[in-house]
């Protein structure tokens, strides 16, 4: 993946993070991989295209994302209901936004899809031909994991 | 010439009555099958094995032969042969072999005698052989009008972690006949215990792995340096990551992590005096650090081909290296008359120009996950290949291979040595590079 990339995305899901849920964020160190990893629970998929092809994936426990639906709500939510779905989808989408905002005004152009949530146990996702950017994020409630992989268009 | 005929008649009898090898014979799926009788313990028929939850499939369970527990393996499953029905609890025909140290069943349609053979009538097996994988197969004999297919038991049924690596490995770059890690045992067994220790030390401490590709250059380098610890008076080995850094010194190729000089920017353009590039000149560049290698590399191709549009792929898997890449600041002092031309004053110091700096794709990534450009003029592969495992060095070689164009340029390391069919020599006194044929 391209050097110039790699920041908007990590500088993205910082500001963001850091302004929905109001705590400090800690990063993990930045990796990549190119086999099929386990799915932690949820899974939200923003594509990409324009400049590049590709797609961003926000992976995280049941529990973590309840616990961030709950809070960006200002409500208990129990269950991975309706609102929790639109919740962390819009979360998703509020990171990858501002990241092609940023990518933009470096000259990049990329467009979004909107962003699908899948949901479930047991689950694998493969990259094939690509292999992807891993950005882990540490919340109090647990950990984020955010898979960029992207390929220019040639 | 009656006489030669003779004398062929009577060596083939010899050859036949020479029986130096025996095999028990058996069929799968109407084929005729064979197994070194050293390699076999004892054959037997047996029923109602006792099934192994979560074995793989050919695993047909445990058995109890006469006290002691012996692994079942049916032979049809595990080769995708048809199987024909059998009744429930019917006895099945089985060849107990004895293999290292542990016994193992195999089950088989049926079997058919003890044959005796002349060693030297096996043939090897044609690599298009299909219903078994080819590396299975020791060789093919014909005894009595029928042809049997010797099978290489230790192979199917020894440790298989050891054959998926191999079989991992590519088919069309020459192949070294060492097994991976085999360095230091060959070493070891040719009695020179410090060259195996340098090998494994410079492994551990600067992940320097030693293998056909540059074991030259390590050769030449251990004398010298066993001959300049010797004067030194300290130990041949290597104790610490600086010994392995003083041994790997004179490894590295000219000017690594700083821009090229002149004369080993004239020394590749006399290399690329050589390439023939229509429309892009397509370039890789795997390995290229925090890009002054990059940038060198990128205004030689300028220079060299004037009307070509130029796209150079720069990949590092050190993110903090290649991070400063595309913004990449020096001062003058650094850099070479030859490559000024096309700096700018920046802010904080000189910086490449624009046209340059638009024609690189400095990449966060591993080379040795899937490459998703397409085929490349020239790739500059300086002294990345040494510091990849030994299975992933070939892989990577193979790969270069793939990605090259017929007629397209690898430069390697200048200690770095490719010997392949696919490749051509062209190296010149300072450069090491091939031309794919």
């Amino acid at each position: 993946m391209r050097v110039e990339y790699i920041n908007p995305f990590v500088e993205a899901a910082f500001n963001v993070l850091r302004e929905v849920l109001s705590e400090e964020v800690k990063r993990g160190e930045l990796y990549l991989k190119s086999t099929s990893q386990p799915v932690l629970g949820v899974a939200v998929i923003v594509g990409l295209t324009g400049d590049v092809e590709g797609r961003v994936l926000f992976d995280m426990k049941k529990s973590v994302a309840l616990t961030i639906a709950s809070q960006m709500n200002g409500e208990e939510l129990q269950t991975m209901d309706d609102l929790a779905k639109a919740t962390i989808s819009e979360l998703a989408n509020m990171i990858t936004g501002q990241a092609v905002t940023k990518l933009h005004e470096l000259g990049f152009k990329f467009d979004l899809t909107p962003p699908a949530i899948i949901t479930g146990d047991n689950m694998e996702v493969s990259n094939s031909g690509v292999e992807a950017l891993i950005v882990p994020v540490e919340l109090q409630a647990g950990k984020i994991e955010i898979n960029v992989a992207v390929r220019e268009r040639t | 010439m009656s006489t030669i005929s003779d004398e062929l008649k009577q060596e083939e009898a010899e050859k036949v009555e020479n029986i130096d090898y025996k095999m028990v014979t058996f069929s799968l799926a109407g084929k005729d099958y064979g197994i070194d009788i050293m390699k076999v313990k004892e054959i037997s028929k047996a029923k109602r094995f006792t099934y192994v939850p979560n074995a793989d499939p050919y695993v047909r369970g445990v058995y109890n032969l006469r006290g002691d527990i012996i692994s079942i393996i049916d032979l049809r499953i595990m080769f995708n042969l048809p199987a024909p029905k059998r009744e429930e609890a019917s006895f099945e025909d089985m060849i107990i072999l004895r293999l290292d140290d542990y016994l193992i069943g195999v089950i088989v349609d049926s079997i058919d005698k003890v044959v005796g053979i002349n060693s030297e009538t096996i043939q090897p097996p044609h690599p298009i052989f299909g219903d078994i994988n080819i590396k299975f197969i020791k060789g093919v004999v014909e005894n009595e009008g029928r042809l049997y297919l010797i099978l290489d038991v230790e192979k199917i049924l020894g440790d298989t972690r050891n054959d998926e690596e191999s079989s991992a490995q590519p088919q069309l770059v020459k192949q070294p006949v060492r097994e991976p890690e085999a360095e230091q045992d060959h070493a070891e067994k040719t009695g020179e215990t410090d060259y195996a220790f340098v090998v494994e030390t410079l492994q551990t401490f600067r992940n320097f792995h030693v293998t056909e590709y540059n074991r030259n250059w390590v050769r030449s380098r251990f004398e010298e340096w066993r001959q300049q610890r010797a004067k030194e008076g300290a130990e041949v080995q290597l104790q610490e990551a600086e010994d392995a850094d003083r041994f790997l010194q004179p490894f590295y190729s000219p000017y690594s992590g700083g821009f090229w000089g002149n004369d080993y920017c004239s020394a590749v353009k006399e290399i690329l005096k050589q390439l023939q590039v229509q429309g892009n000149a397509m370039v890789w560049n795997p390995g290229c650090g925090a890009g002054y290698e990059t940038y060198s590399l990128a205004i030689i191709l300028k220079e060299s081909f004037p009307n070509s549009q130029l796209k150079v792929w720069a990949h590092d898997n050190d993110l903090l290296n290649i991070s400063t890449a595309p913004n990449l600041i020096f001062s003058s002092a650094d850099i070479a008359e030859e490559l000024e031309d096309y700096t700018v004053e920046g802010k904080n110091g000189l910086q490449f120009n624009k046209e340059i700096r638009d024609a690189i794709f400095f990449e966060f990534h591993n080379v040795l996950h899937s490459n998703p450009f397409p085929e490349v003029d020239l790739i500059v592969a300086r002294d990345i290949l040494s510091f990849q495992k030994q299975d992933e060095q070939y892989a990577l070689v193979q790969e270069f291979a793939d990605k090259i164009k017929p007629g397209g340029i690898l430069i390697l390391g200048r200690h770095e040595e490719l010997v392949s069919d696919l490749f051509e020599d062209i190296s010149n006194g300072m450069v090491r590079a091939y031309r794919k044929r």
